[in-house]
């Protein structure tokens, strides 16, 4: 039994009662309801993440570089990311959110009926930032090493670095925002457990919610068939969510017999046809386009 | 005309103040989804770029004269996977070409399809 299954158990424990079909419950919109009912056991991210970290059993030592998977390749994301972190559930489950997330939420409905659409993190070419991270496309690498994980993506260059020899997160006195926030982990067999704190107030997506810093996640991540790496994700941030939220992501190794697809160098001043700005509605624009004004040759 | 230059003017200098314009990976609501416009001509230059590509092709007019239309895709990693190098449409290389156009009518489009001279389809956006 993995360690992750162990805690859903511990949890079903005292909802015996009224859970009994779930557990007996096979698809994804079953497990899919059990890990949220997991994180909702625990009001904290970190108390989730200790209660993973206890029942793995955690040796003192990092794992040894022959104990890890193997997740090399490319790999991209194969969900849709125009759903975003929170309308996409198996059983069409929503997050319960508090009046300030579903202030969020309604702006959000009202800009797309409208038409109204800019990137306040990509429009700039910013950071996407994490936990919108978990659902931006093209590539990902994943480079594991006993001290620590990098989850790399393509999108503006973005690494996140998961340190798993054992140190903890930086003193509250010490923390400061930041867009990726500051990830520990550590290694359930196959499995990568992370903690991610220090997030930075940010939107989420376009026209969707803004999370604060309150946010901080719990993530597991697993090769589940050697072609694709599973990431379950809990949010929680009390500020846009009155009960933490549970997502499951995943990504597919891309084909690349002939080695030509690499991960290149992203400037999005590179082309300066893709200039954009943003209307006085608040949607976006192109500047002008380098390549017209020469018409009527 | 003393009263249009006046107005350019300030809508350039609320532009330059109000509005400064950023580089962007951006959304797309630029383009017209619901429309669709396909045009003959002749590839000028790939953009093989990050975040975004363009191919520039040379269309000419009913008139003679000739209108470099840009066609807007995704980046190198996404064209590649789907079949679509930047030695594909070189300079020269005539092309059928499909996307949607910009909802303000200048020549640009998010490029859909491009049929080459030889019969080869290019689908930058999947099928």
């Amino acid at each position: 039994m993995t360690q992750i299954r162990k805690s859903v158990v511990a949890v079903l424990a005292g909802m015996v009662a009224t859970l009994g079909a779930a557990q007996e419950q096979v698809g994804s919109a079953g497990q899919w309801q059990r890990m949220l009912e997991l994180g909702e056991a625990h009001e904290m991210a970190s108390g989730l993440y200790q209660a993973l970290k206890e029942e793995a059993e955690v040796p003192a030592a990092p794992a040894a570089f022959n104990q890890l998977p193997d997740w090399s390749g490319l790999w991209t994301h194969t969900g849709s990311a125009a759903l975003g972190l929170f309308w996409s559930s198996p059983d069409g489950t929503r997050p319960n959110l508090t009046s300030i997330g579903t202030a969020m939420q309604e702006e959000g409905v009202r800009l797309n009926a409208a038409g109204i659409n800019y990137d306040e993190n990509l429009s700039q070419c910013g950071p996407p930032g994490f936990p919108r991270w978990l659902i931006i496309p093209f590539l990902r690498e994943f480079i594991v090493r006993p001290e620590q994980t990098w989850l790399t993506s393509e999108t503006v260059n973005n690494v996140r670095r998961v340190y798993t020899d054992g140190r903890d997160h930086p003193p509250e006195v010490e923390r400061y925002p930041l867009y990726y926030g500051d990830s520990i982990g550590f290694w359930d067999g196959q499995q990568l457990v992370i903690h991610t704190n220090q997030l930075m107030a940010r939107q989420m997506g376009r026209n969707t919610l803004y999370q604060s810093e309150q946010m901080e996640t719990v993530e597991i991540w697993e090769n589940i068939d050697g072609d694709t790496i599973r990431a379950q994700a809990w949010l929680y941030d009390p500020t846009i969510l009155e009960q933490p939220w549970y997502v499951e992501r995943e990504y597919a190794r891309v084909s690349n017999e002939d080695t030509s697809l690499r991960m290149r160098y992203w400037h999005c001043g590179e082309n300066e046809n893709n200039t954009v700005f943003q209307t006085e509605e608040g949607s976006t624009q192109y500047t002008e386009f380098i390549f017209t004004g020469d018409e009527d040759r | 005309m003393i009263a249009r230059n006046w107005l350019l003017s300030l809508g350039l200098l609320t532009y330059v103040v109000v509005l400064p314009p950023v580089t962007a990976h951006h959304a797309g609501v630029m383009f017209e989804e619901e429309a669709e416009i396909t045009l003959e001509g002749v590839v000028k230059e790939f953009q093989y770029t990050n975040p975004h590509s363009w191919l520039l092709v040379d269309v000419t007019g009913e008139d003679g004269r000739i209108t470099t239309w840009g066609f807007e895709a995704e980046g190198p990693s996404t064209l590649m996977r789907r079949g679509i190098r930047v030695g594909d449409l070189i300079p020269g290389t005539r092309v059928t070409i499909s996307g949607h156009p910009m909802r303000d009518g200048r020549p640009a489009a998010a490029w859909t399809r491009a049929v080459r001279d030889d019969g080869v389809v290019f689908l930058p956006r999947g099928d």
